[in-house]
């Protein structure tokens, strides 16, 4: 008998979180709950100057000011941040300059994760800044880097070594107190990535950062700075995964993104963090701030395949500040079981002939909800400005939602917008077409649903491609992959 | 090869193939022919196993095993191809790719290897170029934006990829021009064999000028109504399909 | 005071002048608490994210007109569709003026809510009808809260109107600004065909705010046509907020032609509740100055087989703002729904505005949706065609816009009413287009 579409289904809810495993490293955790005093006791464990200090302060008390955000089409238990730590590290934190010594039960996380960091020196030339649980624990190539003078390292190390550049871009694109999730990360963040391309540099390797969520109880505060100086190029890779767990995780991250005059970022994401069981339960919340700003002829780019999070809320965007600059959002997020994501982009056009392209597709299985939010504002200065937006949503079984929420707002008569929307499912007869040519309706499902989201998957550096196809098949079939 | 016997088959509670009795043996050509309605696209979505349609009484047997209880993927790895008639289209999945997947699931299901890449790149070559398929075809969406004749040439690319122990092609002929229905008949008539059979389903006798039949079937009202060599195909073309109703009906 | 305050005070007044002891009372009395709870719409409301009512609210307004006004027919007949013979029901500063209206009681009732509302034969009616598919939003339960007079039309099962209704609100100007609450309710029976035309027209510079409410209830194979002109002067505005209830195989047309006013929204929601149903959705919106045009949409299929299409299109020039807020939501059981939205806007000068936020909110898996939004400008290469051709530029420009609202008044049934929008859409374009429209 063929695999009934109940067979399936059923299949999708029992398929357990791969990834779901949990490393013991010992850990030192601070007290639990938010105060001046936590925020003063981080700054002064990470041996920050004072400015930075004063900065997390004033980020904190415009926080204790602000309310959560309830616009998004989701729903969830507020997060209780009195009964947070703030600030977790590896106890003993290490200098090394090989793997080797490495904490071997670190290193067998990563080996679970199919992430060699070894494979990945070789063969993919991609320099790896591991941050496991907030610090830094291992950075390579750096040498490599150092010589065409980019600076790749993680957000403490920068504060220390070059003030300079962090005093000037820190909250230059995501304001600290930009929203509620952004000034509570500004206050508390506990490490994160940070690099700088020189002028007119071509990062000659894809830069790439693995997060994981990993001590108990303990929030995630990401802080990503990346500045693209004149002329020069950067693509960088953000890949996830957590380990399972019981109660719900809270990651708020903050990604400033700053292209000057002629320069290009491409930032890619691939995000499989745990997304609870098939009950609903446990699950990583994701309240994400990501921002860039282009300069004249810049171009940024986000690519984002989103596969896991109980809750997410994310909206990599562009403020096309500089004429001619170019915005781009390419978009894969699939929700199943009881997940729910509300992600989408903003492109704000400030500058004249600025350029802008939204593709979004987004899958739904089980009882999961998701919808694409997102802004294309035309500023009344933007003259010729041009938008493309292509939202398309998949909806597998009947107890999913697909939801689109477009705000275009145009101030100038010159500007070109076009808004594209479309929902669909996968046909009977497709899967016939496939069945009849040998393929199995799992397969066929994968193979349509990867045709479904081909305009992004394209988008991908070819390192994360493959992960990123492999991801859409667990999300989805249980079994392939 | 293909041994039908008292096959009734059911659409949504309709009869619809009321006992259809069939011998194909390896090497023929057989073409089953018939006015709209009297259950020819039936007849092939039921042997390729598509379960919309219910079979209530009889057997489909491929080599002396009984295909009833198969899934069309378990089918279509015993050897059962169907050329459909309106082939679906799937966006985003190229050709190739689709052919590759195709290709190795069942080599799977057989317990074979994955086909190696040059190996797979050098029958895509050949084959693509005894249907005359264009290298640009090939990394297009499948049937997305395909004319009616390039997705009947697809189909039969397909089958040539595949190379299946029974082709059943169901109405291909239709929306070709002549010059794509020669090309889709010098395909089907090299990819013959005597290993290997072909069920044509036709409404006209056009595509039995260049794929000739060893036998011709009249399907009528779900049931075989007559059978006959290919001069049979000739004289239901010139005379059209009343008199045999006529006739069945005495 | 603030109207708020002002409105909520003004209706142990109003209760003077209705009979308490009705049934419907009981609504109102309701309906004023819910407005007092929820007050007017804030931008901070989702829904009104990019209109906002807080200078109209301003204005002291009227709320009962203190003395009956009286216009004649030559006065206001160019607002009428007078080419055609129609029922007419038409209110002057809120009072019903018989000498203008042709109501009728034979075979159908075109007559008045007031009379609906208190006379025992219609009960029936306004037990099953009566404010049964009205938002309780602040503005719909003000009017509620205030319902007492407006159009009441009863078709009964089978029957074709064989000519179209008019409503119509003047507004004289005899109170210094007034505040207009019409209430209608409209009844199709099964099988029942009817075309209305409504148009709300100010006669003059004092203010007007016009807050109405218009229920509408098609019944099985029933089919609802509805023309709303809106061409308002600039002192007047108006918050339309239209409810369509459809059983199995209805057809609803609405098309809304908004050309003029200061602040209008046209908040016009369908609800489902058979199979088998269509609804459409179309506006051309023409506006210039200071001008502010709103369309909120609203299908919410909640049963399998339906169909809705929207189509709405938007012409913006000096400071005016368009805002299309368009909303379909699927639920679980509405499959095999096919809905579409298209909402297409050209902006003429730097200074007008446009907002679009086209929703899908989908909970069913075979269903086909799409929405569509673009905002350009007339295209260059027909221009210079057009002009190399010998059409002079504005006329050239004219002739695209036209060309570009003409799609939505392809599905104008009545050729009267065509021909009256083709008309103003040439006035308001600024040409003599010089070729029947």
């Amino acid at each position: 008998m063929a695999y009934t579409e109940e067979e399936l289904k059923k299949e999708l809810e029992t398929k357990e979180y791969e990834y779901g495993f949990y490393t013991d490293i010992e850990s030192e955790t601070f007290p639990v709950g938010l105060n001046e005093e936590i925020v003063k006791a981080i700054s002064l464990k990470k041996g920050e100057p004072s400015w930075m200090t004063e900065w997390r302060l004033e980020a904190y008390r415009a926080w204790t000011e602000m309310e959560e955000p309830e616009w998004a089409n989701v729903t969830y238990k507020k997060p209780d941040f009195q009964a947070i730590s703030y600030y977790s590290a590896p106890k003993k934190k290490p200098q090394y300059d090989s793997l080797d010594e490495v904490d071997p039960e670190l290193l067998d996380t990563f080996k679970k994760l199919g992430i060699s960091l070894e494979e990945q020196k070789k063969l993919a030339g991609v320099a790896v800044d591991v941050v496991m649980d907030s610090v830094s624990v291992a950075t390579t190539f750096k040498k490599t880097l150092a010589e065409k003078g980019i600076i790749f390292c993680s957000i403490s190390e920068a504060i220390k070594e070059h003030p300079e550049l962090v005093k000037k871009y820190i909250g230059s694109v995501v304001p600290k107190k930009d929203n509620f999730y952004a000034a509570l990360n500004s206050a508390v963040f506990s490490d994160g990535s940070f690099c700088y391309i020189p002028k007119g540099v071509r990062c000659p390797m894809e830069l790439s950062t693995y997060f994981r969520i990993n001590q108990a109880g303990t929030g995630q505060f990401e802080r990503t700075l990346v500045i693209a100086d004149e002329g020069s190029y950067v693509s960088y890779l953000e890949g996830c995964t957590a380990p399972m767990r019981d109660e719900n995780q809270l990651h708020a991250a903050v990604v400033e993104l700053v292209a000057l005059d002629d320069a290009e970022i491409k930032y890619s994401t691939v995000q499989n963090w745990f997304p609870g069981d098939k009950e609903g339960k446990g699950g990583v919340f994701n309240f994400v701030t990501k921002r860039g700003l282009c300069e004249t002829n810049a171009k940024i780019s986000w690519t984002q395949v989103e596969t896991g999070s109980a809750v997410t809320w994310k909206y990599p965007s562009c403020i096309l500040k500089g004429d001619n600059s170019v915005g781009e959002f390419y978009s894969i997020a699939v929700t199943n079981n009881y997940q729910q994501a509300d992600t989408g982009t903003k492109m704000i056009h400030l500058g004249k002939n600025t350029k802008s392209t939204i593709i979004s597709k987004g899958i739904s299985a089980g009882r999961s909800q998701n919808s694409y939010r997102g802004l294309v504002q035309i500023n009344s200065r933007a003259a010729n400005a041009r938008n493309f937006s292509q939202c398309d949503s998949l909806l597998m079984g009947n107890q999913c939602g697909a939801h689109t929420f477009p705000y275009i707002e145009a101030k100038n008569k010159t500007a070109q917008i076009e808004h594209e929307a479309t929902t669909s499912k996968i046909g009977e007869d497709q899967i016939f077409y496939c069945n009849q040519r040998g393929i199995d309706t799992e397969k066929a499902i994968a193979l349509i649903v990867n045709g479904f989201s081909k305009e992004v998957l394209n988008k991908l550096p070819m390192e994360f491609a493959v992960e990123a196809q492999k991801l859409l098949e667990i999300s989805l079939e249980g079994s392939v992959g | 090869m293909l041994k039908i016997e008292n096959l009734h088959a059911n659409v949504e509670g309709k009869e619809i193939l009321k006992g259809i009795n069939l011998d194909v043996k390896p090497g023929e050509v057989h073409a089953i022919m018939g006015p709209n309605g009297s259950g020819k696209s039936t007849l092939a979505s039921v042997i390729a196993g598509n379960e919309d349609f219910e079979i209530t009484e009889g057997s489909v047997l491929l080599e002396g095993e009984e295909l009833n209880e198969l899934a069309p993927e378990e089918r279509a790895h015993k050897g059962v191809f169907l050329s459909f008639q309106y082939p679906v289209e799937i966006p985003g999945v190229t050709v190739t790719n689709f052919l590759k997947t195709a290709i190795n699931e069942t080599r799977k299901a057989k317990g074979l290897e994955e086909m190696p890449a040059n190996e797979m790149l050098k029958k895509i070559r050949e084959k693509s170029e005894l249907l005359e398929i264009d290298r640009k075809f090939l990394s297009r969406s499948l049937n997305e934006g395909f004319s009616g004749g390039e997705k009947k040439r697809n189909e039969i690319f397909q089958m040539a990829m595949l190379e299946p122990k029974l082709a059943i092609l169901d109405e291909t002929d239709s929306g070709l021009d002549i010059d794509a229905l020669k090309i889709v008949a010098n395909g089907v008539n090299r990819l013959k064999n005597d290993e290997n059979a072909v069920v044509v389903i036709t409404h006209y006798q056009r595509l039995l000028d260049y794929i000739v039949p060893d036998f011709v079937h009249v399907l009528l009202n779900g049931k075989i109504v007559k059978s006959g060599g290919k001069e049979l195909a000739l004289e239901l073309e010139e005379k059209g399909y009343d008199w045999i109703k006529q006739e069945a009906t005495v | 005071m603030e109207l708020k305050d002002k409105l909520v005070s003004s209706f142990m007044a109003f209760e003077d002048t209705v009979d308490v002891n009705l049934p419907v009372h009981e609504v109102r009395s309701k309906a004023i608490k819910d407005f007092e709870n929820l007050g007017f719409p804030s931008k901070k409301l989702e829904s009104w994210k990019y209109t906002s009512l807080s200078k109209l609210l301003k204005s002291d307004y009227s709320v009962f007109p203190k003395n009956e006004s009286s216009l004649e027919f030559k006065e206001v007949k160019k607002y009428f569709i007078h080419e055609i013979d129609s029922y007419k029901i038409v209110f002057i500063d809120g009072i019903y003026s018989s000498h203008l209206s042709e109501t009728s009681h034979e075979g159908l009732d075109v007559c008045l809510m007031s009379a609906a509302l208190s006379k025992p034969k219609y009960k029936i009616i306004i037990d099953n009808y009566f404010n049964k598919i009205a938002k309780t939003d602040g503005l719909t339960a003000l009017n509620t809260a205030f319902s007492r007079e407006g159009a009441f039309i009863n078709i009964p099962r089978g029957k074709v109107v064989e000519k179209p209704i008019q409503i119509l609100h003047f507004s004289t100007g005899n109170e210094s600004s007034l505040l207009l609450q019409p209430r209608n309710l409209i009844v199709v029976g099964e099988n029942a065909h009817v075309q209305i035309i409504e148009r709300h027209q100010s006669l003059t510079d004092n203010p007007v705010l016009t807050n109405s409410v218009t229920e509408i209830f098609a019944n099985k194979r029933a089919i609802v046509d509805y023309y709303k002109i809106q061409n308002d002067r600039q002192s007047a505005s108006l918050i339309d907020n239209t409810f369509i209830s459809q059983q199995q195989n209805s057809h609803a047309l609405v098309h809304t032609f908004s050309l003029g006013g200061n602040v209008t929204r046209n908040n016009l929601q369908f609800f489902h509740k058979g199979e088998y149903l269509d609804s459409t959705l179309k506006g051309v919106t023409i506006i210039g100055d200071k001008q502010h045009v709103d369309h909120s949409t609203l299908v919410h299929h909640a049963t399998p087989n339906c169909e809705s299409h929207q189509d709405y299109k938007g012409i913006y020039a000096d400071r005016s703002t368009g805002v299309f807020n368009g909303q379909i939501i699927v639920e679980k059981e509405a499959q095999k729904t096919n809905g579409f939205q298209q909402n297409n806007n050209i902006l003429i000068d730097d200074t007008a505005t446009i907002n679009a936020k086209p929703q899908l909110e989908i909970f069913a898996d075979d269903v086909k949706c799409s929405h569509g939004c673009t905002i350009g400008q007339l295209d260059d290469e027909a221009m210079f065609y057009l002009k190399s051709r010998g059409i002079p530029e504005k006329e050239a420009r004219a002739l695209l816009m036209y060309a570009f609202a003409n799609n939505v008044l392809e599905s104008v049934k009545i050729p009267e009413v065509k021909q009256r929008i083709n008309k103003l859409i040439a006035m308001k374009l600024g040409v003599n287009l010089g070729f029947d429209l």
